[in-house]
């Protein structure tokens, strides 16, 4: 297997009492995909949030490409090369898509190659240049996704981490923004994916984590992992 | 759009230059209005940038009025700094004073900041009437604004108004523009693609403190007597309040109607001294009821005009 890129060793995170990840490690190797999945509540998203600095680990190492990150800010988190897709998109309504995609480089080392960037990210999303004058609230469900997706591309990370890309999306666009997922991939991109639909993150990745109730229960390549132990481990049984 | 665009730039540049020229040709009532009118301006739109662009719902702004105004009387009274200098000072002294209280009153959010900015206020109201320095309750007289005419004093505050109106324009034009918009419109997306909230909103608090201070000297220039108990008194932030609600907070162009309509109802209502708070509140509910978002910002909701758009295309 590939080095790691992103390397989390036993870390806990509390929502003030609440203990919400419970000696969670996981890797992401160079140039790979890598799935999280588990139900509502298994603590997915929190485990994003945390690599991306929203919020701090009580204990535990993250360290990325050989540093220790944990306990940073979101925005040396960007200038580090790692940006976040969120849950919901969370577009900025009421900027146009070419705002929303300027505040993906917002941080000054981003900022240096952003011309190159957003005419990349026009060609892997031609609707967004079209579209680029235009209030990203006007935009549909598949349309905002795809700006969320390139916002994040605007820092040119080396890890994305995306968080339910396919809610509330239809089928053939969620067929879409996944082939946008492959296209990112071959760019050499690594990803940390988190989804509920586990045929659909099975097929996108090459590594598996199973999360439930704040715990890693499983991890493996596709491939290797049984029907039968991926049910168990989602539902903890 | 390029038309369009110049003809508002020679809109604008008439109107300036009308009020320019208002001292040679209209009568000195009116000099007074224009006057007012541009330190509200001034005033309301600083307090616009902190509640309308940065979520800073201010209740203290006073506390930078009263700094601002005691600077000038102290700097050009006592030590004889020329008044100038004395004005630039007290924007100074309100911009540290603002750095100095920013570490708790940050602590603070939504309704908290604002009580804890009121307390603040309150707090320097206290300890000026109680400040020997300074005269206690009695203030303190700006004798050197004697030398200024009265049309020097309009110039300022003329500038004043504009050149804040001006800061707002290009300051949402510019990178930290861009990153109070986000914050205002997704706090944590804009958090997690590395928008350092922290300080936007810091920078917008010191901004503010400072316009506020330096344009409070300009305004004790003109009422020449500063007094502890009305330089710190919440009026000054209520009308602040008022004028961008009624103008449309959140946009450019509503504290300008605002301190429009303002000026002349406050002209109207000295009328009825009795019933003119009364009014006054009346029309900020009524607003508040009707048009939440204020003249500007219906009007841009209905009609998508905005004359002075801080929007980059």
């Amino acid at each position: 297997m590939a080095k790691p890129l992103l390397r989390v060793q036993h870390i806990e995170v509390f929502y003030h009492d609440f203990h919400a990840l419970w000696d969670v490690s996981l890797e992401v190797e160079k140039g790979l995909v890598v799935s999280i999945i588990g139900a509502n509540g298994a603590g997915k998203s929190t485990l994003l949030n945390t690599i991306a600095g929203v919020l701090r680990p009580s204990s535990g190492i993250i360290e990325f490409d050989h540093k220790r990150i944990d306990g940073w800010m979101p925005y040396q988190m960007v200038a580090e090369g790692i940006s976040m897709v969120p849950e919901g998109r969370r577009i900025f309504p009421r900027l146009t898509v070419l705002e929303n995609l300027e505040m993906g480089c917002y941080v000054p080392k981003a900022r240096q190659k952003r011309d190159q960037v957003l005419k990349k990210i026009y060609e892997l999303f031609p609707i967004l240049e079209k579209r680029k004058n235009q209030f990203s609230i006007t935009l549909s469900g598949g349309e905002q996704q795809m700006l969320a997706i390139g916002r994040a591309l605007m820092s040119q990370p080396r890890l994305i981490l995306l968080d339910e890309i396919s809610l509330g999306l239809a089928p053939l666009v969620i067929k879409n923004i996944y082939q946008t997922v492959k296209q990112i991939h071959s760019e050499g991109i690594s990803a940390l994916l988190v989804e509920q639909d586990i045929q659909r993150s099975l097929k996108a990745c090459h590594k598996v984590y199973v999360m439930q109730s704040g715990k890693i229960r499983l991890e493996g390549r596709p491939g290797e992992l049984s029907q039968e132990d991926i049910r168990k481990a989602y539902f903890g049984v | 759009m390029e038309l369009l665009r110049s003809r508002r730039f020679i809109g604008i540049i008439l109107i300036l230059l009308g009020l320019i020229a208002l001292p040679y040709w209209a009568s000195r009532y009116w000099i007074l209005l224009v006057l007012l009118f541009s330190l509200n301006l001034a005033l309301s739109q600083m307090w616009n940038l902190l509640a309308g662009y940065s979520g800073l719902i201010s209740l203290g702004q006073q506390a930078f009025i009263g700094l601002g105004g005691y600077a000038l009387a102290v700097f050009s009274v006592y030590y004889g700094f020329p008044i100038w200098l004395s004005i630039i000072l007290g924007g100074t002294v309100s911009v540290l004073f603002a750095l100095l209280i920013s570490a708790p009153i940050f602590r603070m959010r939504g309704v908290y900041f604002a009580i804890g900015t009121w307390t603040v206020a309150e707090t320097l109201r206290i300890l000026f009437s109680n400040w020997k320095y300074v005269g206690y309750g009695m203030g303190l007289f700006v004798k050197p604004t004697y030398a200024l005419s009265f049309n020097t004093i309009y110039f300022t505050a003329l500038g004043a108004g504009v050149a804040s109106v001006a800061l707002v324009y290009f300051l949402l034009r510019s990178k930290l523009g861009l990153g109070l918009m986000a914050i205002r419109d997704e706090e944590t997306a804009s958090e997690t693609l590395g928008v350092d909230i922290f300080r936007c909103k810091l920078c917008c608090f010191l901004i503010s403190a400072g316009v506020t201070g330096a344009v409070s000297g300009v305004m004790y220039l003109h009422h020449i007597f500063i007094q502890p108990y009305s330089a710190f008194g919440i009026d000054w932030t209520v009308q602040m309040v008022f004028i961008t609600i009624i103008g449309g907070i959140g946009t450019i162009e509503g504290p300008i109607i605002g301190s429009f309509l303002y000026v002349f109802l406050h002209q109207w209502l000295s009328e009825y001294p009795n019933v003119s708070l009364l009014i006054l509140g009346s029309i900020a509910i009524g607003a508040i009821l009707i048009a939440p978002k204020g003249i500007m910002g219906t009007v841009q909701e209905k009609l998508g005009f905005e004359f002075l758009s801080p929007r980059r295309k």
